[in-house]
C-alpha cells in the first residue's frame, strides 16, 4: 500500500531523514515511534506529499506521490501534528470544506459528512465554532477531516497528544475500529499506546530506522535477566536460606519492607528456567507465606530505550 | 477551487474584514465624492476614482484583504490541510486570488450608488464611468495579486501587510521622483481609464503584472515543498 524507497530529507546540511525504506501492507496499523526530533513528522509529511524528499521515492497505493499527486493524495487522509484547524468555521462547515477540497462528489457529500460527524462523535457540537471546542473535540474534528472522503490510508501524527485518559481511550478505540477498513500509520511517543493498537512498529532515531517489527517481537528481543519478584511474610527470616535449597538461584535481594511486615525480594536465577513452581513449594515448606509472585514483563519501553541507546553508541 | 473561493468568502464576510474593507472604502469614496463633485460642482463620476482619498485608503485596505491569505495558513498549519488535499497549488492560489478579487468587485459595484446620485442631479457620462470602473478594478487586481504574493513569502501577516503597503506607496509616489517612471506607474495608468480611454498597453500591463504575481506565488508555494 505504501512503499518508501531510500528516502532522504535534508534541511541545508542537517539530515532530518536518512535513507529510510519500508513497506506497509494493506490493512495494517503501523506505529511510528521515536524520540522528539527523530524524523517522524518529516516522514509523515513526505508520505502525504506536503514536503518533497531530497532523494528517494514514495509510492502510495501504486502511485508516485510526486508524479501523480492528485490521484495519490485522494487515497490519503492526514491528521497533522498539533491539529491545525480553521477555527472560525463550525464543525460541520469544516468537515464539509474538507469534503469539498477532497473532491467528494456533490451528491454524496452531505450524506458522507453526516456519517463522519456521527462516527467521530461530533453530532452534539456540529454547529459550534471550532475555536470554542475543547482540545479533545478539536482532535476529533481533525480526525473527521482526515476521514472524510473515505481514504484508504490514514496518517495520524500524534493523535492522542494532550488528551485526558478518557479521551485517549476513546480515540484509541476509534483508531482500532478504523483499522479494520483502513491502512493506518500513526506516530506517537507513548509506547503502551503503540503496543496496544499497532500491528507493526517502526522505531526511528536521528532520521534512521533502527527497527521494524511487531511489538511482541521487539519486546522479546530485549535481553532481560531471568528474575522473579516475590512479596512474602517471613517472620523467621528464613528467606536467605532458600538460596541453598534451590540451586538455580543466583541471588536473592531484598528490595522493600512493607508496613504490613511483608518483604519484597528479587530473585535472580541462572539460565532461562522458570523458578516459580520450585519457589512456591520450597517457600511453603519453610512456612513463608507468599503474598505476591510475578515475572516482570519486558515492555516496549525497554526495547525502545535499548534500541535508542544502542543506536547512540 | 470553488471550495477555496467559498471558504475564503465565508471568511471575509463572517469576520469583520469584508465589512471593514467595504465600509472604509466607501467612507473614503464619499470624501472624494464631496471633494470632486460637491466642492467643484462637476458631475464627473470618474474623477472620484483617481482622487487622493480613494487611492490613499486603498494603500491600506488591499493589504488588509490579502495579508492573511497564505501567511495565516502557514502559521496555523492549516496549510498542511490544503497542500495535502488533491487540489493543485495553482487552483489554491487562484482560489485565494479570485475570492479577494470578488470582494473588490463587490466594493466597486457599491460605488455605482454615487453614479445614481449624479444621474439624479445631472448628466454624467456613462461610458466614461464604465471605463473608470473597469480601470479601477484592473488597478486593484494588480495590487491584490501582489498582496497575495507578499503573503506567500512570509508566515507573519504583519510583515506581509507592510510589504504590500510599502509596494503600494512606492509605486504611488514613484513618478514624482523621476518623470521616466511615469509611464510605468499604475496610478498614471488608472488616470488614463478615468479619461474614458481603454489603453491596450495599460490593460496588458495590469493583466501581465497580475499574472506574474500569481505565477510567482505558485512558484513560491511549490518551492516551499522542497525547502520546507
Amino acid at each position: 500500500m505504501i512503499e518508501v524507497k531510500n528516502v532522504t530529507k535534508k534541511y541545508g546540511n542537517v539530515v532530518a531523514v536518512d535513507n529510510i525504506s519500508f513497506k506497509i501492507n494493506e490493512g495494517e496499523i503501523i506505529g511510528l515511534l521515536g524520540p522528539n526530533g527523530a524524523g517522524k513528522s518529516t516522514t509523515m509529511n513526505m508520505i502525504t506529499g506536503y514536503i518533497e524528499p531530497t532523494s528517494g521515492e514514495i509510492i502510495v497505493g501504486g502511485l508516485n506521490i510526486e508524479k501523480k499527486p492528485k490521484k495519490a493524495k485522494r487515497k490519503i487522509g492526514y491528521m497533522p501534528e498539533g491539529v491545525p484547524l480553521y477555527t472560525d468555521l463550525t464543525v460541520k462547515e469544516f468537515v464539509t470544506y474538507m469534503a469539498e477540497i477532497k473532491k467528494v462528489e456533490r451528491k454524496q457529500r452531505k450524506e458522507k459528512v453526516e456519517k463522519i460527524i456521527e462516527q467521530t462523535g461530533l453530532k452534539e457540537v456540529e454547529k459550534k465554532l471550532i475555536k470554542k471546542l475543547s482540545r479533545g473535540y478539536k482532535q476529533r474534528v481533525s480526525m473527521a477531516g482526515a476521514l472524510v472522503g473515505e481514504p484508504e490510508i490514514l496518517i495520524l501524527d500524534e493523535p492522542t497528544v494532550g488528551l485526558d485518559p478518557k479521551q485517549i481511550t476513546e480515540i484509541r478505540n476509534l483508531i482500532k475500529e478504523l483499522g479494520k477498513k483502513h491502512t493506518i500509520i500513526l506516530s506517537s511517543h507513548i509506547l503502551s499506546e503503540v503496543s496496544q493498537i499497532c500491528d507493526r512498529v517502526i522505531i526511528i532515531n536521528k532520521g534512521k530506522i533502527i527497527a521494524i517489527d511487531t511489538p511482541e517481537t521487539l519486546e522479546n528481543k530485549v535481553n532481560k535477566t531471568n528474575s522473579i519478584y516475590v512479596t512474602v511474610e517471613d517472620p523467621e527470616n528464613k528467606m536467605e536460606t532458600i538460596k541453598d535449597k534451590i540451586k538455580e538461584i543466583k541471588n536473592i535481594k531484598k528490595v522493600n519492607e512493607n508496613e504490613d511486615k511483608t518483604k519484597q525480594y528479587i530473585i535472580e536465577a541462572e539460565g532461562k528456567q522458570d523458578l516459580r513452581k520450585a519457589l512456591f513449594t520450597e517457600l511453603a515448606k519453610e512456612n513463608i507465606t507468599i503474598f505476591e509472585m510475578k515475572k516482570p514483563d519486558a515492555t516496549l519501553e525497554d526495547a525502545f530505550m535499548q534500541l535508542i541507546e544502542g543506536g547512540d553508541k | 477551487m470553488l471550495a477555496i473561493i467559498k471558504k475564503e468568502l465565508k471568511y471575509y464576510f463572517c469576520t469583520p474584514i469584508g465589512y471593514v474593507f467595504i465600509g472604509i472604502f466607501l467612507i473614503a469614496f464619499s470624501i472624494s465624492f464631496y471633494l470632486t463633485v460637491l466642492t467643484y460642482g462637476n458631475v464627473n463620476f470618474e474623477y472620484i476614482f483617481y482622487s487622493t482619498p480613494t487611492i490613499f485608503v486603498l494603500a491600506f485596505l488591499i493589504p488588509l484583504l490579502t495579508m492573511r491569505s497564505f501567511s495565516e495558513e502557514r502559521k496555523n498549519g492549516t496549510e498542511q490541510l490544503i497542500l495535502t488535499s488533491p487540489l493543485s497549488i495553482t487552483k489554491i492560489v487562484l482560489g485565494k486570488f479570485i475570492s479577494a478579487m470578488l470582494v473588490t468587485i463587490i466594493t466597486s459595484i457599491f460605488t455605482l450608488m454615487y453614479f445614481g446620485i449624479l444621474c439624479y442631479f445631472g448628466m454624467p457620462h456613462i461610458s466614461t464611468a464604465i471605463t473608470a470602473i473597469i480601470g479601477f478594478i484592473l488597478f486593484m487586481m494588480a495590487y491584490v495579486a501582489f498582496g497575495i504574493f507578499a503573503s506567500s513569502i512570509t508566515e507573519n501577516q504583519i510583515i506581509a501587510g507592510i510589504i504590500s503597503i510599502a509596494f503600494f506607496i512606492i509605486t504611488w509616489v514613484m513618478p514624482s521622483f523621476n518623470s521616466n517612471l511615469e509611464s510605468i506607474s499604475f496610478i498614471n495608468m488608472l488616470y488614463g481609464y478615468t479619461l474614458g480611454t481603454i489603453d491596450i498597453a495599460d490593460t496588458v500591463t495590469f493583466i501581465s503584472f497580475t499574472i506574474v504575481c500569481i505565477l510567482l506565488t505558485i512558484i513560491v508555494m511549490q518551492r516551499r515543498k522542497s525547502v520546507k
